[in-house]
C-alpha cells in the first residue's frame, strides 16, 4: 500500500470521526497556549481558526477543504509571516511558522496518519516554547500538554472499545514516570556543548531590564518600584558590611547638562593598582538583563568569565548580552592602592562639563572651592551642604528645567540618587576634581534559609567616584549624606529591607517576608541546579565520582554505565506486570516451594499437579514426605477448594510463611 | 486503530532464521521474550527524527528545560518499546480448530488467546496464510478469534507458522512473534453436480428423510466415534454404564459406497465436486456410507467426524503439500 496522497483518502481508510479531530484540536490549542506572549497573537488566532474550520466541517460530516484552498491559505500565511518577521531564521520566526503549520495541519487532518503528524508538531511546538525560558511553571505546563497529547494519541490509535479517559491518562502517566529515570540519566550525563553548534540569530526584540547605560535623573524611578530580582550573591568567607556592598555597573562619564552617558571607553586603559587588605570572594548569579555588563563589588580582581574583560573604569563586561542566567565567581578588594594617575584623556573626560549649562552650580562650586583649597575638605563641604540644606529624598521629584543641576540644587531640592550623584559630580568637575557617576546596586537582603543575598531592582543606585591625587579613585555616595528624616515615606515600602535606608518604615508582616524568602531559596536551587547546569557542572559531577581528568568521552562512558541499570530496572518493571505470578501470592509461594524442591534435587514435572508431585516426592525422598505432603495439600486446598472469590489472604500468608521456613536438604 | 498502511511484513529471512533457530513448536504455545522481535514503524521513525531535532535544538540553545523535555520524550519512546514488547509477552496461543473449507469459500481458523496477567492486551493481530484478525484480550481472560483464509482452489494448504503482531501502544513500534506450528487447511472441492445419490436410485424409496420413530428402536450397541450425539443413550451413561447408542433398524442398513471410479464422464475436479455434494447429501440422510477414491478408502461410517474425514480425503486427492 502506498502512502496516502494529500486530499485523497487511500482505499480502505476510514476518515477520522469528528470526535478525534476535536481531541486533536484541543491538544494543538493547549500547545499554542505555551506560546502566548512569545508568538504574535494573530498567528495563534489564525492557527486556531484553521483548526476550528476543520472541526466545524467534521461536525457536519464533511471532508477537509480542497487542496487548492489549503495551498492558498498556506501561501497567504507564509507571506504574512514573512512580512512580519522578514526572515524565517531565528527562534521567534521559526516558532511562529511552526504554530501556523500546526493549525494548517489540523485543517487537512483526515486520516490516522495526520494524527501522528499533528502530535509530532505538538511535541516540537511545546519544546520550542521551552528554549528561551527559565520558568518552572511553563515547564510544568509544557509537560502537562505532552502528557495530555500522548494520552489522546493512545486513545486515537487503538481499536475500540476504548478504555476510559481516566485509565488512558493514568497509563500514560505511568509511562512518563517510567521514562523519568532514563530522562534523568540522559539529562545529567549527556554531553553538553560549551558553545552553540551553529550561530544563533539573535532576537532583536529581547527586552532589556535593569539599569541602562545612560542616566537621565528620573530613570531609576521605575526600578525603585520594581521588586524583581537583579541578581543573587553567595559569599564564601566574610560578607562585606553594608557600606561596602556597592555593586558596580556601567560608569558614566559624559554629561550634556541633562543626561549622563558612558562615552567612548574602548581605547583607554585602567590605571594600574595593587590590592591591599582583605578580599571578598563570592559568586554573582545574574538574572538575564540583556546588557553586557556584570555587577561586581569594588574593586574586582579576579573573575571566571572566559570572555569577560574589565573596562578602563572597572566594570566587568562580556561581548554578548546576558540573556540567560549567568553565574560569575569573583574576588574583589575593598581597598586598593592606585600606583599611577589616570591618563590625560581620561582626566580631561572626567572634568568635562557642558559649555554654559548650570551656571549657578558652577558658581557655587568655585565659591566653595575657594574656601576649601584641599580636595578632601571641599568634598566634605559639599556633603555637608546636602546634609544641612533641606534636601529631600523622594521618588516623585518635580520636573527639572534645561539646567537640571541648577534647578535641583537651588529650586526643587527633591530627588533621588540620580539627582544627587549628578549634582555631586557636576560640583566636583566644576571645582577641578575628576568625577564620574557609577550606576549599579547598593545593599542586598540576606536570605537566611539558604545563606545568600538577594539584590533587587529596587536597590538600583547611583553614586560618584572622584579622583584625588595621592588617594586614587574614591567612592562618594552623596545620597547617603541627606538626613534620614528627609526621606519620603513612600520610598519605604518600595525599599523595604534595604539596609542602606533608615529603619522604622512600614514593613510587610514578618511571616510574609519569611515565606517569600523560602520561595526564593527554592527558586535559587532551581536556578543553580537546573537552569545553570552545564558542561562544567558535568565535569565537576565526574570529579565528585573520582574520575580523573573528566572529559566528554568519559561522560559518555558514565552515561552508558548509568543507563544499564536503569534499562534493566525498566525491563524488569515492565515485564513484572505480565509475570503470571503477579498479584497471586499463593502461586508465588507455591513456585517458591517448587524452586526449593528443585534445588534439593526434586523438580516438579510440568504435568504434575500438587498432590501427584507430593506423592512422588514421598516415594523418592521419604525423609521429606512429612513436610512436603502437608504443604502441597494445603496449596491444592487453597487453590481448588470451591468458594466464592480469591483464597483467604490470611491463609495464603500462613502458607507462604510455611514455605519460607521449609528448608529441604539435598 | 492502527496505521492504515501496515509496514512491509517482516522480512522472509527473519522468518526463516527464526524457524531454524527455534525449531518446531507445539500448540498451545506461550510466547517467550526471546521470541519477540521489534522494530520501529514508519511513524516511529518520524518520531525519532522529531526527537533528534528536539535534542539538537535544545543543545544549540543550551536550554536545560528543552533538554529535559527532549530527554523525557526519548525516555517515553524507549518505555513504549518495552510496553509494546510486553503487550505480547506470555500470551498463550492455541489453535482451536483446523480450518476446513470448500473451494471458493473462506476457511475459518479459530485461535484461542489466553492472557493470565493482570494487564489488558490490546490490538493483538494474528496473521496466518495471508489473512489476519485483531483481538483484545483483557486481563486474566481469554479471547478466541477467527482468521478467515480465502481458499481459492481445492487442495491442502499448509501454514508453517502463525504470526502474532502488535503495535499497541501508540503505533510507534511493531512487535511480532512467530509460532512455528504447522496448521493445515483442507480445501474440499466446491459441492457441485447434477446427479443424485447413487443409492436413492437403487432403492427407489424417493425419500432421504428418515422417519425414525420409537418403533424402529432395535436396542443399544456400543458407541463408536462418528455416531451422531443425538443417538447417544444418555440415560444408560448416566446409570454408570459404558457409552452406548440407541440403534434403529432403519439405520443399520448396508453401507453405501461413493466411488470415484464409478463416476463416468467429466474431469477429475468435476467428479470430485460431485462426490463432495454426495458426501454432504449422504451425511444429511443419516445413512452409513463410505468413500473410495483411487489410492484411498474411507471406511463406511456417519456423523460429523466421518463427514470431515471424507471431505479431507477429497481435498487431499492427488494434492501434494502446497
Amino acid at each position: 500500500m502506498s502512502a496516502p496522497r494529500r486530499g485523497r483518502l487511500p482505499a480502505g481508510t476510514v476518515p477520522l470521526p469528528a470526535s478525534s479531530i476535536a481531541v486533536m484540536f484541543a491538544c494543538v490549542a493547549l500547545a499554542l497556549g505555551t506560546h502566548v506572549g512569545s508568538v504574535p497573537a494573530w498567528v495563534l488566532v489564525a492557527a486556531l481558526a484553521a483548526g476550528g474550520i476543520r472541526l466545524a466541517l467534521a461536525w457536519r460530516g464533511r471532508r477537509p477543504p480542497p487542496l487548492v484552498v489549503r495551498l492558498g491559505l498556506a501561501a497567504a500565511a507564509v507571506t504574512l509571516l514573512y512580512v512580519q518577521f522578514r526572515t524565517f531564521n531565528g527562534l521567534a520566526a521559526g516558532t511562529a511558522l511552526l504554530a501556523m503549520m500546526a493549525g494548517l495541519k489540523l485543517l487537512e487532518t483526515c486520516t490516522p496518519r495526520d494524527l501522528y503528524v499533528t502530535t509530532l508538531l505538538v511535541y516540537f511546538l511545546v519544546l520550542s516554547s521551552l528554549l528561551m525560558t527559565d520558568s518552572f511553571w511553563l515547564l510544568t505546563y509544557a509537560l502537562s500538554v505532552c502528557w495530555a497529547t500522548t494520552a489522546a494519541l493512545l486513545r486515537l490509535t487503538t481499536t475500540p472499545p476504548l478504555p476510559a479517559w481516566r485509565s488512558s491518562v493514568l497509563y500514560t502517566g505511568k509511562i512518563l514516570l517510567q521514562a523519568l529515570p532514563l530522562a534523568a540519566a540522559f539529562w545529567l550525563l549527556f554531553p553538553r556543548f560549551s558553545s552553540p553548534l551553529w550561530h544563533l540569530p539573535s532576537d532583536a526584540q529581547a527586552a532589556q531590564t535593569g539599569l541602562s547605560d545612560t542616566m537621565d535623573p528620573g530613570d531609576i524611578t521605575h526600578l525603585a518600584l520594581s521588586d524583581d530580582i537583579a541578581f543573587r550573591v553567595k559569599f564564601s568567607g566574610p560578607v562585606p558590611p553594608s557600606a561596602e556592598r556597592y555593586w558596580r555597573g556601567p560608569v558614566l562619564h559624559t554629561f550634556d547638562g541633562r543626561t549622563w552617558t558612558r562615552g567612548h571607553t574602548g581605547l583607554l586603559r585602567a590605571p594600574p593598582w595593587t590590592p591591599s587588605g582583605p578580599a571578598y570572594t563570592y559568586t554573582v548569579s545574574l538574572e538575564p538583563h540583556e546588557h553586557n555588563w556584570v555587577f561586581l563589588l569594588d574593586w574586582p580582581a579576579h573573575w571566571d568569565l572566559p570572555q569577560g574583560a574589565l573596562t578602563a573604569d572597572f566594570t566587568l563586561i562580556q561581548p554578548d548580552p546576558v540573556s540567560r542566567p549567568l553565574d560569575v565567581a569573583a574576588t574583589s578588594y575593598p581597598h586598593v592602592d592606585f600606583t599611577a594617575a589616570p591618563g590625560l584623556i581620561m582626566r580631561r573626560r572626567d572634568l568635562q562639563l557642558p559649555e554654559g549649562r548650570n551656571p549657578r552650580t558652577v558658581a557655587l562650586a568655585q565659591k566653595l572651592r575657594a574656601d576649601h583649597p584641599d580636595a578632601a575638605g571641599y568634598v566634605q563641604a559639599v556633603l555637608d551642604l546636602f546634609a544641612r540644606e533641606p534636601f529631600y529624598y523622594t521618588l516623585t521629584p518635580a520636573p527639572l528645567g534645561t539646567n537640571s543641576v541648577d534647578s535641583f540644587l537651588f529650586d526643587t531640592r527633591r530627588g533621588f540618587c540620580g539627582h544627587y550623584a549628578s549634582a555631586f559630580a557636576t560640583l566636583m568637575r566644576a571645582a577641578g576634581i575628576p568625577a564620574r557617576v557609577v550606576t549599579g546596586y547598593q545593599g542586598g537582603t540576606l536570605n537566611p534559609y539558604a545563606n545568600y543575598w538577594i539584590v533587587r531592582q529596587s536597590q538600583a543606585h547611583a553614586w560618584d567616584e572622584i579622583w584625588i591625587d595621592g588617594s586614587g579613585w574614591i567612592r562618594v555616595d552623596p545620597t547617603a549624606a541627606i538626613s534620614p528624616s528627609r526621606v519620603d515615606p513612600e520610598v519605604a515600602a518600595a525599599a523595604a529591607g534595604d539596609e542602606s535606608l533608615a529603619p522604622g518604615w512600614r514593613e510587610p508582616p514578618h511571616w510574609l517576608v519569611s515565606l517569600g524568602m523560602r520561595v526564593d531559596a527554592i527558586r535559587e536551587i532551581w536556578r543553580e541546579r537546573i537552569l545553570l547546569f552545564d558542561q562544567s557542572s558535568q565535569m565537576s559531577l565526574l570529579e565528585a565520582l573520582h574520575i580523573p581528568e573528566p572529559d566528554g568521552e568519559k561522560l559518555v562512558l558514565v552515561l552508558t554505565a548509568a543507563l544499564l541499570p536503569v534499562l534493566v530496572w525498566l525491563t524488569w518493571s515492565v515485564r513484572r506486570e505480565v509475570s503470571l505470578e503477579r498479584g497471586d501470592a499463593l502461586l508465588r509461594a507455591y513456585t517458591r516451594l517448587c524452586r526449593k524442591l528443585a534445588r534439593a534435587g526434586l523438580a516438579r514435572r510440568a504435568y504434575e499437579g500438587a498432590e501427584d508431585f507430593a506423592a512422588r516426592a514421598a516415594r523418592e525422598r521419604p525423609e521429606l514426605a512429612n513436610q512436603v505432603e502437608p504443604l502441597c495439600r494445603q496449596y491444592s486446598e487453597l487453590r481448588y477448594e470451591a468458594r466464592a472469590g480469591a483464597p483467604p489472604a490470611a491463609q495464603v500468608r500462613q502458607f507462604a510463611a510455611a514455605v519460607r521456613k521449609f528448608r529441604p536438604q539435598r | 486503530m492502527a496505521d492504515s498502511n501496515p509496514d512491509r511484513p517482516p522480512q522472509d529471512w527473519i522468518r526463516g532464521w527464526s524457524a531454524r533457530r527455534h525449531g518446531q513448536d507445539t500448540l498451545p504455545h506461550t510466547i517467550s521474550r526471546r521470541r519477540i522481535y521489534i522494530l520501529p514503524t514508519r511513524v516511529g521513525l518520524m518520531l525519532a527524527a522529531v526527537l533528534v531535532a528536539m535534542l539538537v535544538a535544545s543543545l544549540n540553545y543550551n536550554s536545560n528545560l528543552g533538554l529535559a523535555l527532549a530527554f523525557l520524550m526519548i525516555g517515553v519512546a524507549l518505555v513504549i518499546m518495552h510496553h509494546c514488547n510486553r503487550n505480547m509477552l506470555s500470551l498463550k496461543i492455541d489453535a482451536v480448530t483446523q480450518g476446513d473449507a470448500f473451494a471458493g469459500q473462506p476457511a475459518t481458523l479459530v485461535f484461542g488467546l489466553r492472557n493470565d496477567s493482570v494487564v489488558d492486551r490490546r490490538d493483538i493481530e494474528i496473521h496466518c496464510l495471508g489473512a489476519s484478525a485483531p483481538a483484545i484480550v483483557p486481563a486474566r481472560s481469554s479471547a478466541s478469534l477467527e482468521v478467515r483464509v480465502a481458499a481459492a482452489a481445492r487442495g491442502v494448504v499448509h501454514a508453517r507458522q502463525i504470526e502474532l503482531r502488535t503495535r499497541y501502544p501508540f503505533g510507534w513500534f511493531h512487535a511480532w512473534s512467530y509460532v512455528h506450528a504447522p496448521l493445515t487447511v483442507f480445501v474440499a472441492p466446491a459441492p457441485r453436480g447434477e446427479r443424485t445419490l447413487p443409492w436413492t436410485e437403487g432403492e427407489g424409496s424417493g425419500s432421504r428423510t428418515e422417519s425414525r420413530g420409537d418403533e424402529d428402536f432395535a436396542g443399544l450397541r456400543a458407541y463408536e466415534p462418528g455416531i451422531p450425539l443425538k443417538h447417544m443413550a444418555w440415560k444408560a451413561l448416566a446409570r454408570g454404564g459404558e457409552p452406548a447408542v440407541r440403534s434403529y433398524t432403519g439405520l443399520s442398513a448396508q453401507p453405501e459406497w461413493l466411488d470415484f471410479d464409478a463416476l463416468e464422464g467429466g474431469d477429475t475436479e468435476t467428479r470430485l465436486s460431485q462426490l463432495c455434494l454426495w458426501v454432504l447429501e449422504g451425511d444429511a440422510s443419516g445413512r452409513v456410507y463410505g468413500l473410495r477414491t483411487p489410492g484411498r478408502e474411507v471406511a463406511p461410517g456417519r456423523g460429523p467426524a466421518h463427514r470431515t474425514e471424507c471431505l479431507r480425503a477429497l481435498a487431499a486427492f492427488e494434492a501434494g503439500a502446497s
